[in-house]
C-alpha cells in the first residue's frame, strides 16, 4: 500500500521506504522533522467568546441578569452560549431561547455580535504582536503565536504563558486558555480542550507529539458531526485511535481532507499560516497644565507626543500618511488640525513638526487649549530607497518635490497648490486643468504631456476652430499666456483690434457652451489683450470681455 | 596706523567690484549666465544671460507687455535640458535642469496650452497661490532644491523679507524671478540685477537695467 499523504515540499523531503505507510503515526525522528527548522505554536483558545465580546454590554443591563447570547437560526432564536448561573439551571447550547426561558425567566438574552467577536480575536492578536512577529488568527476563536524564538527572552514558556495570561486579563477581560506543541493545529486541540486544567500543554519535541496527541477525544478537531459518529460507533474516540487506523482505508471512508488535518496536527505536513498583520493606529493624549493659548507653544507640548508618535513607527518599521491633531477646549468645540503628507513618512520628528507647526500657525484659537490628541492615519508599509554611489543631482527625479508640495500645502491649504496640464478642448478656459503635482521621471512626464497635448487625442468629431486667416499649427498658438478667470467687460473703444476674429462655438453638450468672437486688440500702452464678443447678440448690444493677456 | 585706499582696494581687489573694471578681468569674474533668448538684451547683460544665482527683480506695472514672453525662452531651456543630463554624468549644467518651474501667487492663471507652444513642459509647473505668504513660499521653493525656477509676484515692504529671499537665492541654483511694481524701483534692493520694463507705444517692449551686478545699467528694446 502506497503513502497516501503527499509530502508537503517534494523537492526538500524524500519520503524513505523505511517510512511506516500502514499506520497514521509517525513515530520516531522522520527524514521531515529533521529537515524542517523546527517551530513551536502557542494557541490561544477563547472558550467563551461569545459572552466575553458581549460582556460590557451585559455588565451594564440594570440588576444585571444571567446573560445568554442567542442566534438566529430556522427554528426560531437558539441559545449559543450562556453565563454560569444559568447553565447551573441547565441551561444548555443549542436549546431553543423558549425552552431556557422556562427554565431561568429573568434570563437576558443578547443577539450574537460577529463583528464584536471579531474585534475581540484582534485585540488579542494585537497583544500576540508583543510577544512574536509570527501571529496568526485562526477563525472563529482562536489565535495562533509562533513562539519559539521568544522563549528564551521571556524565560521559559511558563513565564511566557504567565505573562500573556496578563496582558491579555488586563487588555480584554476574556477567559484564555493556552497550549503550546510544534505544530499549530495540535496546539489548537490541545487549547481546545483544556485538557490538563489550569496548566497549559507544553509539548517541545516532535517526536512526542503522536503520542501526546492520542488522548485527546475527537471533538476538540472540530470535523464533521457525521464523521465523529460514525468513527464513535467504529469504537474511534481519541485521536489517538485514529492514528491507528490504516491510512489509505481512513481516506477512502471519511475523505482526504480528514487524513490531511491529522497529517497537519502530527507535523508530518507543514502548515503554512496567514500572518496577521495588525490594523493599528497611533492614538496619544496629552493634558497641558496650564493651558495654552498661543499657537507657537503648542508645537512644543506636541513635541513629546510626536517623539511617541516616531517611537511607535520606528517599532514597526512602518509609516503613515495622515495625522490629525484635535485641540480640546474648556467649553467651545474641538479644533482639530488635519495634516496630510505626500508620501509616507516614517519616524521623522523633525520633519513632522516643521510641517505641524504651518500648519497650527494660522489656527485661531476660540479658548485656550487644555488638552492635545495626535492620532495617526492608517499605517503603511515604507519603501526603502536605495541611495546612490555618486552624487546625484536631486532635482532630476524631483526628490525634494514632495517635501516642498507638503510644506507648502500645510501652510497655505490644500487647493493652494497643483500642477498644470493641457486638455484638448476648443473652449479657452477648459483648455487646461489644474492636476496634482507627482514626482515622476521627467522624461515619462514628458512623454506623457506631449501625448495628452496631441489635439485629436481624445476630442472626437470636433472640428477644428475656425480661426481667421490663420491656420493654427499648434493648439497654444494665438493663445495668451495669462488667462482670466472670469472675463472682464472691457471698453473696446480705447483698444485697437489687431487681429480676428477667431470664432471658438462649442461645448453645448455640457451646459456649458460658448460663442465668442475672440480679437486679439492693442490698448494705448502697448499691452496685447484677448477679448470677445458674444456671438448671437445684436451688434448694437455687444459687450466686450477681457480674457487674457499676451504678457 | 595709516592705510591708503589704495592699499585696501588692492588687499580686497577680489571681492571688490570696481565700475571700471567691467571689461575683461570682471566678465571672468561673472559666472556664465542663462541665455535670455534675446541677443540684445544678452549683450547687456555681464554673464550674457540671466545670472543663475541672486534674486532677479522685474519691474513693471502693466500687464501684457511682455513681462513672461521675457523669460519663456530661458524656461523652455530649462525644460529641455534635462534629456541630455540624463546620460551625461556630471550633468554638464550645473543650473538645475530637468527640476520644476515654481509660479507663487501669480497674478492671472498661466495658461498652460500657451505655455506649452512656447516648448514648456506645462507638467513640471507649480502653481502656488501664495495669499499673503509669497515671499515665505518662495523662500522654501528655493531652499528645497527641487526647482530650477522660482518665479513670484509680490512686493515686500519688509527690507529684511527681501534680503533673506535674496540669500535664498544666493545659496540655491534656482533661477530666481521676483515681479513687483514700478514704484519698487525707488527703493534700494539687493537684488542682483533690477529689470524695468516700459510697453512704449509703437517701438515695443522696452527694458531698462536699473542695476547689474558686474554690469551697467543700459536699456534695450526688444521690439513686439
Amino acid at each position: 500500500m502506497a503513502p497516501l499523504a503527499r509530502s508537503p515540499s517534494p523537492h526538500r523531503v524524500r519520503v524513505t521506504p523505511a517510512f511506516r505507510p500502514s499506520s497514521l503515526a509517525v513515530p520516531g525522528r522522520t527524514p521531515l522533522a529533521q529537515s524542517r527548522p523546527s517551530e513551536l505554536w502557542l494557541a490561544i483558545h477563547l472558550p467563551s467568546l461569545l459572552l466575553d465580546s458581549l460582556r460590557d454590554v451585559a455588565l451594564a443591563l440594570p440588576g444585571r441578569p444571567p446573560v445568554a447570547i442567542v442566534d438566529l437560526e430556522r427554528n426560531g432564536k437558539v441559545v449559543r452560549a450562556c453565563e454560569e448561573a444559568a447553565h447551573a439551571a441547565g441551561v444548555r447550547e443549542g436549546m431553543s431561547i423558549n425552552a431556557a426561558l422556562a427554565l431561568v425567566p429573568g434570563l437576558h438574552a443578547l443577539a450574537r455580535d460577529a463583528r464584536r467577536e471579531r474585534q475581540l480575536l484582534e485585540a488579542v492578536a494585537q497583544r500576540g504582536v508583543r510577544f512574536t512577529p509570527r501571529v496568526s488568527i485562526e477563525q472563529p476563536d482562536g489565535v495562533l503565536l509562533e513562539v519559539r524564538g521568544s522563549l528564551r527572552l521571556f524565560g521559559g514558556a511558563r513565564q511566557l504563558c504567565l505573562r500573556l495570561q496578563q496582558e491579555l486579563t488586563a487588555a480584554t477581560g476574556a477567559t484564555v486558555r493556552f497550549a503550546i506543541t510544534p505544530t499549530p493545529l495540535a496546539s489548537l486541540w490541545f487549547a481546545r480542550t483544556g485538557l490538563l486544567g489550569a496548566r497549559p500543554v507544553f509539548v517541545r519535541n516532535r517526536d512526542e507529539l503522536a503520542a501526546r496527541l492520542a488522548l485527546l477525544p475527537l471533538d476538540c478537531t472540530r470535523w464533521p458531526a457525521r464523521s465523529i459518529e460514525t468513527l464513535g460507533t467504529m469504537g474511534v474516540r481519541t485521536v489517538g485511535d485514529c492514528l491507528r487506523l490504516p491510512r489509505a482505508g481512513f481516506a477512502r471512508r471519511f475523505g482526504h481532507e480528514l487524513l490531511a488535518t491529522l497529517d497537519r496536527a502530527t507535523g508530518r505536513v507543514q502548515e503554512p499560516r496567514a500572518a496577521y498583520a495588525a490594523r493599528e493606529r497611533f492614538a496619544a493624549r496629552r493634558d497641558l497644565e496650564p493651558e495654552i493659548a498661543d499657537t507657537a507653544r503648542l508645537g512644543l507640548a506636541l513635541a513629546p507626543l510626536l517623539e511617541e508618535l516616531c517611537q511607535f513607527l520606528r517599532e514597526r518599521g512602518r509609516g503613515v500618511q495622515a495625522i490629525e491633531v484635535q485641540l480640546r477646549h474648556r467649553d467651545a468645540p474641538l479644533t482639530r488640525a488635519r495634516l496630510r503628507f505626500v508620501q509616507p513618512v516614517g519616524a521623522q520628528p523633525r520633519h513632522m513638526a516643521e510641517l505641524l507647526s504651518e500648519r497650527l500657525a494660522p489656527l485661531v484659537l476660540p479658548q485656550p487649549v487644555r488638552n492635545v490628541r495626535l492620532l495617526s492615519g492608517p499605517l503603511i508599509d515604507l519603501q526603502a530607497d536605495a541611495t546612490e554611489l555618486f552624487a546625484h543631482d536631486r532635482r532630476e527625479s524631483g526628490e525634494n518635490l514632495p517635501q516642498l508640495v507638503e510644506r507648502l500645502r500645510a501652510r497655505l491649504g490644500n487647493g493652494a497648490v497643483h500642477a498644470l496640464a493641457c486638455v484638448p478642448e476648443h473652449r479657452p478656459e477648459a483648455a487646461w486643468r489644474a492636476v496634482e503635482p507627482t514626482a515622476t521621471k521627467p522624461r515619462a512626464r514628458q512623454q506623457a504631456s506631449s501625448r495628452s497635448a496631441a489635439p485629436n487625442a481624445s476630442s472626437p468629431a470636433v472640428p477644428l476652430p475656425w480661426r481667421g486667416e490663420r491656420s493654427a499649427a499648434r493648439p497654444g498658438e494665438g493663445r495668451p499666456l495669462w488667462l482670466l478667470d472670469r472675463p472682464e467687460p472691457c471698453d473696446v473703444d480705447r483698444l485697437v483690434l489687431e487681429e480676428g476674429p477667431e470664432c471658438i462655438e462649442s461645448g453645448w453638450w455640457d451646459g456649458h457652451d460658448v460663442a465668442r468672437d475672440y480679437y486679439i486688440a492693442r490698448n494705448a500702452q502697448g499691452a496685447r489683450l484677448w477679448v470677445f464678443r458674444k456671438r448671437r447678440e445684436t451688434t448694437a448690444g455687444a459687450r466686450w470681455f477681457l480674457h487674457g493677456w499676451f504678457a | 596706523m595709516s592705510v591708503s585706499v589704495e592699499q585696501l582696494l588692492q588687499q580686497n581687489s577680489a571681492r571688490l567690484w570696481r565700475a571700471r573694471e567691467t571689461g575683461s578681468s570682471a566678465a571672468a569674474a561673472v559666472p556664465a549666465g542663462l541665455p535670455t533668448g534675446y541677443a540684445a538684451l544678452d549683450r547687456c547683460l555681464p554673464g550674457a544671460g540671466w545670472p543663475r544665482q541672486g534674486l532677479i527683480e522685474i519691474l513693471s506695472d502693466q500687464r501684457g507687455i511682455g513681462e513672461l514672453r521675457l523669460l519663456l525662452p530661458a524656461l523652455a531651456a530649462l525644460c529641455r535640458d534635462e534629456g541630455a543630463a540624463d546620460d551625461v554624468y556630471p550633468p554638464p549644467h550645473d543650473l538645475g535642469s530637468g527640476g520644476w518651474i515654481a509660479w507663487v501667487s501669480p497674478p492671472y492663471r498661466p495658461y498652460a496650452p500657451s505655455l506649452a507652444a512656447w516648448g514648456i513642459d506645462v507638467g513640471r509647473m507649480l502653481v502656488v497661490n501664495g495669499a499673503g505668504a509669497t515671499e515665505w513660499a518662495m523662500d522654501q521653493a528655493l531652499r528645497s532644491e527641487s526647482c530650477s525656477a522660482v518665479l513670484g509676484w509680490a512686493n515686500p515692504r519688509d527690507p529684511h523679507a527681501l534680503r533673506r529671499l535674496q540669500l535664498a537665492a544666493e545659496a540655491s541654483r534656482s533661477l530666481a524671478v521676483l515681479y513687483r511694481p514700478l514704484q519698487a524701483g525707488l527703493t534700494p534692493s539687493p537684488a542682483v540685477l533690477r529689470l524695468a520694463l516700459l510697453g512704449g507705444g509703437t517701438e515695443g517692449l522696452q527694458v531698462r537695467i536699473v542695476k547689474s551686478r558686474g554690469g551697467r545699467p543700459a536699456t534695450v528694446n526688444l521690439g513686439h
